[in-house]
């Protein structure tokens, strides 16, 4: 397999959108919501289902795709069979595909969270864009409510820029970034030969310092028209702004791809985006930015 | 019920009001000088003890600090509960998901930093017993893994203030400090648990395996549906319930709980109160007003009853050996200096930030001090290797970050 098209390839523009078709009671909203984004960016879309192909599905997803309304011109649909998470990662670098698109469940249970659901999955491993739509709707409304994770990384950077090219598309006029402080062992180090100014002194100055990179970093960010503003959370990292989208009533959480392949072990002993993902707070957006 | 008699009360009070207030003076001086806590408890401990007050006024110091007793058995019961919530307290801050996130620099870093001092003071006992007096063939063993698990073992306390007076706690070399140094705490715990079962067990084959199988089993229930139901029912404690009574009450039950069942199954409590420590530590609801309250309490009255308690139980300059002194010195700065340095080198860091990576992990502390008390306490070390151990524990800690400083090339 070539993937030389993939590397270095910026996260946006988006050019080839994806979603898979599994014939769920919730098929026409994701696809409804697919059309939305696709037109929305201009881009082609493939339509990916992982099983056999008999006349029954063929008609409906033409009835559906009919109902729709793809353009002809700009959609084609894969049939393929095989393992559904491995081979839709694979028709996804195969395809250049810049975004996919799936329906996911807020939560599911313990069993299925610890061996993991294929949206889950998908999100965890791949090397394109995932967007995770929790209520999917045959009439799809834009993400105005955007919350951004912040974090202190070098992938950051690219999801800011990426998410200011989304949110002019989208018509969204503000866009909120998140900065989640959390100091392990203050608490303990603190609790040693510290007057209470002094430990307050200190912690005062840990937040600050994580401020003033963030701040930085949005300097240098090219917003055009967008407002973007700036928010910081103290809290368990992945914890602290799931919970705060979710007050927040927000339509879209972003976060950056994972740095490691995310394994059991990540879900036993939780840590950042597995937050989220053990209990998503709204639809979620993980931005792959190929660095 | 046996009951402390009107003297031995008075006794019991006054010991422990000049444990208490003795250490937070000499802490607070130390403070003035950037010198550890514990530091200043220790010294307390030695000038209330046998070492000097035993020696100028042999009377009051016995009558003060009775060695045997009702009062001595009663302190001897306080300074054990304050063991266990120090490890407590010591989870608490072991936060398990910090090492995944460090990938392979602090997967380098923290298992060269375990194995090389473990293999460097597990070899050196194992060929030279006679250095450290050892003579019975069972104790040989246990005492070679002892010390290989004390040179293996971080203080974190002191680690992460180190790293936040110089201003990189958030950087990568910091945080693959923590993190390096949690893994540390962890496993050393872990298999010192081990050691001190088997030393004060005299445990049958059977009863180890019991013991390995049960420890194992109740582990990974702590860490998964034990932290499913600390996660459901925290929220609810803290908010239902008297605040912070309730929560603290809960915790602290929690934690006696689990060292007591730990103990009952032949490992030692403490490994219970810190697996406790973790699973509570992790939560994602564990209110951080609490964590610091149930901190302040721990570390500022039960650390330092523990801690001058020390002193008054040995004699540190007739049990000063300046010999195997040198010897855990150099074994300490070798093992883990090499360990963590190496690992932080292969973990892609320059050789100076590995360097003080090195020196950074080798900052033993409290934890030190606390594992060297229960071996001797269970008769795996003799008071001459206690007092080698505590030496390099404060040594090792004021080293390390002028070493540190001085390999970053920080002012």
């Amino acid at each position: 397999m070539d993937l030389s098209r993939l590397k270095k390839r910026a996260s946006f523009p988006f050019e080839t959108i994806a979603t898979a078709v599994a014939f769920s009671p919730r098929l026409e909203s994701i696809l409804a919501e697919t059309k939305r984004i696709s037109v929305l960016f201009n881009t082609n879309l493939v339509l990916i289902h992982i099983g056999e192909k008999t006349t029954e599905k063929e008609e409906t997803l033409d009835k559906l795709i009919e109902k729709i309304g793809f353009d002809k011109d700009k959609y084609r649909i894969i049939w393929m069979d095989g393992d559904p998470v491995d081979t839709i990662l694979k028709l996804c670098k195969l395809n250049t595909v810049d975004l996919i698109i799936l329906g996911a469940l807020e939560k599911e249970n313990l069993f299925k969270y610890y061996v993991g659901s294929i949206a889950r999955k998908i999100s965890r491993r791949a090397k394109c864009s995932v967007l995770l739509l929790t209520n999917p709707s045959v009439s799809p409304k834009k993400f105005k409510k955007i919350i951004i994770n912040g974090v202190d990384n070098i992938k950051t950077i690219h999801t800011l820029r990426a998410m200011v090219y989304f949110a002019r598309y989208e018509k969204t006029k503000n866009i909120t970034v998140v900065q989640e402080v959390n100091i392990p062992t203050l608490a303990m180090t603190m609790a040693d030969s510290n007057t209470a100014p002094e430990a307050n002194k200190i912690k005062k100055e840990l937040v600050q310092e994580e401020s003033i990179k963030l701040q930085a970093m949005l300097d240098s960010l090219d917003k055009m028209d967008i407002e973007v503003t700036m928010k910081t959370l103290n809290g368990k990292p992945g914890y602290a702004i799931s919970n705060y989208a979710k007050i927040k009533n927000a339509d879209l959480l972003v976060f950056n791809s994972p740095d490691t392949h995310l394994g059991i072990f990540d879900r036993i002993f939780t840590h950042d985006i597995e937050y989220v993902l053990a209990d998503l707070p709204c639809n979620l957006l993980i931005i792959h930015s190929r660095v | 019920m046996y009951k402390l008699s009107h003297h031995d009360l008075i006794i019991l009070l006054a010991s422990m009001s000049a444990m208490l207030i003795f250490s937070r003076i000499a802490s607070e001086l130390g403070r003035k000088l950037k010198f550890p806590g514990v530091m200043g408890e220790l010294i307390v401990g030695i000038l209330l003890g046998p070492t000097i007050l035993g020696e100028i006024a042999p009377d009051f110091s016995h009558s003060l600090f009775p060695k045997v007793g009702n009062v001595s058995i009663a302190l001897d019961g306080i300074v054990k509960i304050s063991v266990i919530m120090m490890l407590f307290v010591a989870g608490l801050e072991v936060q398990l998901p910090l090492m995944l996130k460090q990938g392979k620099a602090a997967v380098y870093t923290s298992s060269l930093s375990m194995v090389i001092p473990f293999l460097t003071g597990f070899l050196v006992a194992w060929f030279f017993p006679n250095l450290f007096e050892i003579k019975d063939e069972k104790q040989h063993l246990l005492f070679s893994l002892f010390l290989g698990t004390a040179l293996a073992i971080s203080a974190l306390p002191v680690i992460a203030r180190i790293l936040m007076d110089m201003n990189i706690f958030k950087t990568r070399i910091g945080m693959i400090i923590i993190a390096s140094a949690m893994f540390n705490d962890l496993l050393g715990w872990l298999i010192f648990s081990f050691i001190i079962s088997f030393m004060s067990g005299g445990a049958s084959t059977v009863n180890v395996w019991y013991s390995i199988a049960s420890i194992i089993g109740f582990g990974l229930f702590m860490l998964t549906l034990g932290k499913k139901l600390i996660d459901r029912a925290l929220p609810w404690i803290q908010t239902k319930l008297s605040w912070p009574g309730g929560v603290l009450a809960i915790l602290l039950g929690s934690c006696f709980l689990c060292a007591a069942f730990t103990e009952s199954i032949g490992i030692h409590a403490i490994l219970g109160a810190f697996i406790a420590g973790i699973a509570f530590g992790d939560s994602v609801h564990l209110n951080e007003k609490a964590r610091e309250i149930i901190h302040q309490f721990v570390t500022n009255i039960f650390a330092p009853l523990f801690f001058v308690s020390i002193g008054l139980s040995v004699n540190f300059i007739e049990n000063f050996n300046w010999l195997i002194v040198v010897i855990i010195l150099v074994l300490a700065y070798v093992g883990k200096v090499a360990g963590a340095g190496i690992g932080a080198y292969l973990g892609g860091f320059t050789k100076k930030e590995s360097l003080a990576i090195g020196f950074g992990m080798n900052a033993r502390g409290a934890m030190e001090i606390i594992l060297g008390n229960l071996a001797l306490n269970a008769g795996l070390i003799n008071e001459t290797v206690f007092v080698a151990l505590v030496i390099m524990a404060l040594i090792t800690s004021l080293s390390s970050a002028p070493l540190m400083r001085k390999f970053l090339e920080l002012n």
